[in-house]
C-alpha cells in the first residue's frame, strides 16, 4: 500500500479518498489500512520537524486521518478499534485560564499523538482546579499548558505552584509555550521548559520520556 | 490637499505628509512649549521611518490595548463601558508615562454597540471574558467554501449581507436582503426597497443605526480626551489600521484551519480572493489616515510568520498582496507600519523588497541583529524588546536589556523602540524603566 502512503504524505487528499476506498472494496484488512495512514503521519511529522512541512500540511494530514477513520471504523471487528499502539508517556494538555485561543495547543496534541504520546486535552480557558484533578487522575508524565496572552503567565505559575503545594511538582515535567513565552517567562511560572513552537516541544517532551 | 501632490513620486508624498502630520497643524496646542515637544517627538519617528537623518535620539513607542487601563487600576469592561474613564487614563498614561507617540483610544472600542450589534467575532469583558481583561478573538470558519466566488465577485455584497448576518446577530436578517443593484432603475429599484420594509429588516437597519448613534455619542465623549492628549504635545501612533489581505481572509472569513487547508484544496480561490482584497486594504488604510491627518497606517501581520508556512508559501499566497497593499499605501502617501507577530526570521529577505524608506517594521520574536544586518538602511524597523520583562522582571533587568536591545538595532538612526507586543497587561515600574531607558540609551 506504499501508494496510500506516499498519496497521504505528498497531500495529494484526493488520490488518498480513492485508494483508501479502492482498499476497502478489494477487502483490505482495516488495520492495515491505518498501518498505512500511521506510516505516512509518520512521514508528515518527519517533515514537520525538518521545516519542509507547517501547518497547512499538518491540518489537512489531520483530516485526511479523520476522514479515512470514518470510513474503516465500521469495517473494524469489535476490539479492533481499541488496538493501540503502545504509548511512550503521557500528556496532560490544557490552554490557561483566561485565554481561549486554541491553533497551537490542537497542533501540539496532533503531533504529541503522532509520535506516540497518550494525549488528554483539556481544551481552553483551562482553570487550574482542573489542571489538579485531571493530573491526579490521568497520572501524566508531562503537563503542556499553552496561552498566546500575557495573562497566561499568571495562570500557568499558579498550576506550577499547585502542584508544588500537593508535593508532586517534582514527579511531572511542566511544559509551556506560545507566542509571548521566553525564559524569562518560564522562570516565573516554574515551568522545566518553554517553546514557542510545536515541534521543539514535542522534542524536549520525546527527550524526557526516553 | 499637498501642494504639487499629483507629481511627486510615493516617497515624496510621504515626506510631506509626515511633514504636515510632525507639524501639527490644525492642532491647537495648550502652549508654545506643548507645540514643540509635539514637534520634537513626531519629528523622531519622522527622521527615523525616512533614513535620510539620524534623529535625535531613537523614538520610544510601546503599544498599548489594555495595559494603561489596568496600570490605572480600571478594569478593561470600564474602559469598553465608559469613555471618560478610557479618555482621563489615555491621557494621564500619556503624560505620567511620557511616551514620544501614544494608543489611539478608540482601539478599545465601546462594548454598549457590540451588545446592541450582538457582536460575536470577538468575546469581551463581561461577554465571554472575565471583567478585568481585554477582548478576544473568537476565530470560525464564517465563510464557507462554497462563498468563494461570491466572495470573489462582489467582496462588499458578500460581507454586507452574507458576513454581517453570521457574525452580528441583530444584523441576521441582512441575509434575506435582495443585492443593492436593484436600484439602478426606477422599475427595479420597488422590489429592493419593498424588501427593506419587511419588520426583520427595518430591525436589523434599526440595530445598526442604534449601535453607530451610541458609538457617535461615545466618540464625542472621547474626543475631547484626545484633543488634550494632542494639545498637550504628543501625537498617536498611528492614524489608521488595515491588514494584509491572507490575514483579513484567514482572521475573519474563512479561519485559519480552513484557510490553510485551502492552500492545497483550492489554491487559485485564496489566490483570487486575496487579490480582489488588496484595493479595499488600501483604501481602508488611505481613508482613515487622510481623516485622522496622520500618514502611519498600522498593519498587524499574523499568519505569515516563521511554522506558519513554508517560505515557498508565504512568496506564493501571503506575501504578494501585503506588498501590494504596502506599496498602494505608500503611494498614497502613507507609511505602513507593519506589526511583525511571531518570528520573521525566515522572511526577512522578503521584506527587504520593499523601496528604502518607505516603511516600519516593528518586530515581536525576530532576532533583532538579523533585522538590522538585512533591513537596515532600508526600511525602519523596531520593537524587540520582550514583554514578559515588563509583566515578571524588574526595573534593573528590563534597563540592561533595553541598553543591550538599542546596542544591536538601533543603529544610526531606522529604529523605534518598542515591545514586542500590544501590551494587555504592563508594570508601573518595569514600563517606566523601559521607557527612561529608551530615552537614556537611545539618544545618537
Amino acid at each position: 500500500m506504499q501508494d496510500l502512503v506516499n498519496a497521504v504524505a505528498e497531500m495529494m487528499e484526493d488520490e488518498a479518498m480513492t485508494l483508501t476506498k479502492k482498499y476497502v472494496e478489494e477487502g483490505m484488512p482495516a488495520l492495515q489500512i491505518i498501518e498505512a495512514y500511521k506510516d505516512a503521519l509518520s512521514i508528515i511529522g518527519k517533515r514537520f520537524e525538518e521545516c519542509t512541512y507547517f501547518v497547512p500540511e499538518l491540518i489537512l494530514a489531520g483530516e485526511m486521518m479523520k476522514a479515512a477513520s470514518e470510513i474503516i471504523k465500521p469495517l473494524m471487528k469489535d476490539g479492533q478499534s481499541n488496538v493501540e499502539t503502545p504509548r511512550i508517556g503521557k500528556f496532560l494538555l490544557g490552554t490557561v485560564e483566561g485565554d481561549i485561543h486554541d491553533i497551537g495547543k490542537d497542533m501540539v496534541h496532533m503531533l504529541m499523538d503522532i509520535n506516540g504520546f497518550q494525549v488528554r486535552d483539556l481544551g481552553v480557558d483551562v482553570p487550574a482546579q482542573r489542571f489538579w484533578d485531571e493530573y491526579k487522575e490521568f497520572q501524566p508524565d508531562i503537563i503542556g499548558m499553552s496561552g498566546l496572552l500575557t495573562l497566561a503567565y499568571e495562570s500557568m505559575k499558579k498550576v506550577a505552584d499547585g502542584l508544588n503545594e500537593m508535593g508532586e511538582r517534582d514527579k511531572v515535567k511542566v511544559i509551556i509555550g506560545g507566542g509571548q513565552m521566553d525564559e524569562q517567562a518560564c522562570k516565573y511560572v516554574g515551568a522545566d521548559a518553554f517553546v514557542t513552537d510545536a515541534v521543539a516541544g514535542i522534542n524536549i517532551c520525546k527527550g524526557w520520556v526516553s | 490637499m499637498i501642494a504639487g501632490w499629483e507629481n511627486m513620486s510615493s516617497s515624496q508624498r510621504q515626506e510631506a505628509f509626515l511633514a504636515k502630520w510632525a507639524s501639527g497643524e490644525g492642532i491647537e496646542f495648550a502652549s508654545d512649549e506643548a507645540r514643540v515637544s509635539y514637534q520634537y517627538r513626531a519629528g523622531l519617528i519622522m527622521d527615523a521611518v525616512k533614513l535620510k537623518k539620524t534623529p535625535d535620539r531613537v523614538p520610544v513607542v510601546p503599544l498599548a490595548t489594555f495595559a494603561p487601563i489596568m496600570l490605572y487600576g480600571y478594569s478593561a469592561k470600564q474602559a469598553m463601558y465608559d469613555p471618560h474613564i478610557l479618555g482621563k487614563v489615555c491621557l494621564d498614561y500619556t503624560r505620567d508615562y511620557d511616551v514620544d507617540a501614544t494608543l489611539v483610544p478608540p482601539m478599545v472600542m465601546h462594548g454598549p454597540a457590540l451588545e446592541v450589534l450582538g457582536y460575536h467575532l470577538y468575546k469581551w469583558p463581561g461577554h465571554g471574558i472575565k471583567e478585568e481583561q481585554g477582548y478576544q478573538f473568537v476565530e470560525k470558519e464564517y465563510m464557507k467554501a462554497e462563498d468563494y466566488d461570491h466572495f470573489i465577485a462582489d467582496p462588499t455584497d458578500y460581507w454586507f449581507r452574507v458576513w454581517f448576518p453570521r457574525t452580528h446577530s441583530s444584523l441576521e436578517p441582512l441575509a434575506q436582503m435582495p443585492p443593492l443593484y436593484g436600484t439602478m432603475e426606477l422599475p427595479m429599484a420597488g422590489p429592493w426597497l419593498c424588501a427593506l420594509g419587511a419588520p426583520p429588516i427595518q430591525e436589523a437597519y434599526k440595530a445598526l443605526l442604534e449601535a453607530g448613534r451610541i458609538s457617535f455619542e461615545w466618540i464625542q465623549a472621547l474626543g475631547p480626551y484626545i484633543g488634550q492628549i494632542l494639545s498637550s504635545g504628543f501625537p498617536m501612533y498611528a492614524g489608521s489600521a488595515t491588514k494584509a489581505p491572507f490575514d483579513v481572509l484567514g482572521d475573519s472569513f474563512r479561519g485559519t484551519t480552513q484557510l490553510m487547508m485551502d492552500l492545497y484544496r483550492r489554491p487559485q480561490k485564496v489566490l483570487e480572493a486575496v487579490d480582489r482584497l488588496v484595493p479595499l486594504m488600501i483604501s481602508m488604510g488611505v481613508g482613515g489616515a487622510l481623516a485622522n491627518n496622520n500618514p502611519l497606517v498600522f498593519i498587524p501581520l499574523h499568519k505569515g510568520a516563521d511554522g506558519f508556512m513554508s517560505n515557498e508559501q508565504f512568496k506564493k499566497f501571503y506575501w504578494p498582496s501585503l506588498k501590494k497593499v504596502m506599496i498602494g499605501l505608500a503611494e498614497n502617501g502613507c507609511v505602513p507600519c507593519c506589526f511583525v507577530e511571531g518570528g520573521y526570521n525566515q522572511r526577512l529577505e522578503y521584506l527587504a523588497e520593499m523601496p528604502q524608506g518607505e516603511c516600519v517594521f516593528i518586530f515581536d520574536r525576530t532576532d533583532m541583529a538579523q533585522a538590522r544586518k538585512i533591513l537596515g538602511g532600508k526600511s525602519c524597523i523596531g520593537g524587540g524588546f520582550p514583554v514578559s520583562l515588563i509583566i515578571t522582571g524588574d526595573a534593573q533587568q528590563v534597563e540592561v536589556e533595553t541598553k543591550k536591545l538599542l546596542e544591536m538595532a538601533a543603529g544610526d538612526g531606522g529604529y523605534i523602540l518598542s515591545i514586542g507586543c500590544a501590551m494587555d497587561e504592563a508594570r508601573e515600574h518595569t514600563l517606566k524603566a523601559f521607557i527612561q531607558a529608551g530615552k537614556k540609551y537611545g539618544k545618537y
